[in-house]
């Protein structure tokens, strides 16, 4: 019983959250598989990581700015730079917007900060995109973030090789400039389709969030 | 009766090998790539079109580089709510039927290239099918 009324609330949360407005007049209320918008955003609770560039990434780095998250591993051949390539796309549609994109960034969780030292995150992000930001932390701090988001996660470290399986949420999530976890994009992603539902989602949400 | 003829048995006997042939040759590959990846990531993916234009399923076993530490057959695939990536120990082609190598199916997973592999260069990788039959193919380093 409980769990039809959980499910009943994620499916009505997931009809009545998209929206997306075509034509730039009216905006109106669609299910949608690519984006899933949280009627109510969730404010984030403090995390602690560092940044590629060892600087402190906690959550005041998430205020004043809309960030688009991601989890990963650097030795993730196909999932990973698919995505960050796509996020690169979407980054560049989001900046030729008349608000551009000095309100937004794009921060790339390593899940595997035993392979992922600061230098190497670094080299890696911003070969896709200079302005992309690369992160981690101990696994307290990972599982803290990733359990407030709801993104999975699974690193099997095998002692002794360097060579070992990581599963993680493919998803997008966005968190808007108050801190608050706003909306996830499920995979497969694809640039135009976030970023026209971003542009449209700062439209409306712009002057209330900054 | 015609099938003792020894010259029409022979010439049948002749051919058969080179219906044979001409079926290894209907396994090819178009389309075959390798992903550029920023400098000193160990990993990187090759995809590509892999076509059957043969009447018989042909198997996939293995595929090596002299280019790269390792390659493997790899499927990323989704697990609960993640995704991951699986090794394929061997992966079967119909016959008449192509399998799409792409971002996020099917990948040969490309382990500590030898030397850094940039958009433009080729990497040569040679494919290995059940009953011996072997394809060289050259990728190029895209972007």
């Amino acid at each position: 019983m409980m769990t039809a009324v959980v499910l009943a609330a994620m499916l009505g949360a997931v009809l009545l959250a998209a929206v997306y407005r075509e034509n730039g007049s009216q905006a109106i209320l669609l299910p949608d598989q690519v984006m899933t918008l949280f009627p109510a955003p969730k404010p984030l609770a403090a995390f602690a990581f560092t940044d590629h560039e060892n600087r402190v990434f906690d959550l005041s780095r998430l205020k004043g700015k809309w960030s688009f998250l991601f989890f990963g591993y650097t030795h993730c051949p196909d999932i990973c730079p698919m995505t960050l390539a796509t996020l690169a796309r979407a980054h560049e549609s989001i900046a030729k917007t008349t608000a551009g994109a000095k309100d937004v960034q794009f921060v790339f969780i390593s899940v595997d900060p035993s392979r992922d030292t600061a230098g190497k995150l670094g080299e890696y992000v911003t070969y896709f995109d200079t302005s992309f930001l690369g992160v981690t932390g101990s696994s307290a701090q990972l599982g803290n973030l990733a359990g407030q988001l709801g993104a999975a996660y699974e690193v099997a470290i095998t002692p002794g090789t360097d060579n070992y399986p990581v599963y993680h949420t493919a998803a997008v999530f966005l968190v808007d400039p108050r801190a608050r976890y706003h909306a996830v994009f499920a995979p497969p992603l694809d640039a135009e389709g976030i970023s026209r539902r971003f542009k449209v989602l700062r439209e409306l949400e712009g002057p209330k969030a900054t | 009766m015609r099938w003792r003829d020894p010259v029409f048995f022979g010439l049948i006997l002749a051919l058969i090998p080179i219906a044979a042939a001409s079926e290894e040759g209907g396994v090819s590959v178009r389309d075959a790539w390798v992903r550029e990846m920023p400098r000193g990531v160990a990993m990187t993916a090759g995809y590509m079109v892999l076509q059957n234009k043969t009447s018989r399923p042909q198997v996939l076993v293995a595929a090596r580089s002299s280019g790269f530490e390792t390659v493997t057959i790899h499927h990323t695939i989704a697990k609960e709510s993640m995704t991951g990536m699986e090794h394929a120990p061997q992966i079967e082609l119909l016959p008449n039927a192509s399998l799409l190598f792409a971002p996020g199916g099917y990948h040969l997973m490309l382990s500590n290239p030898k030397r850094t592999l940039r958009a433009g260069d080729r990497v040569d990788i040679t494919l290995e099918f059940r009953g011996g039959l072997v394809l060289p193919v050259a990728y190029e380093v895209r972007k």
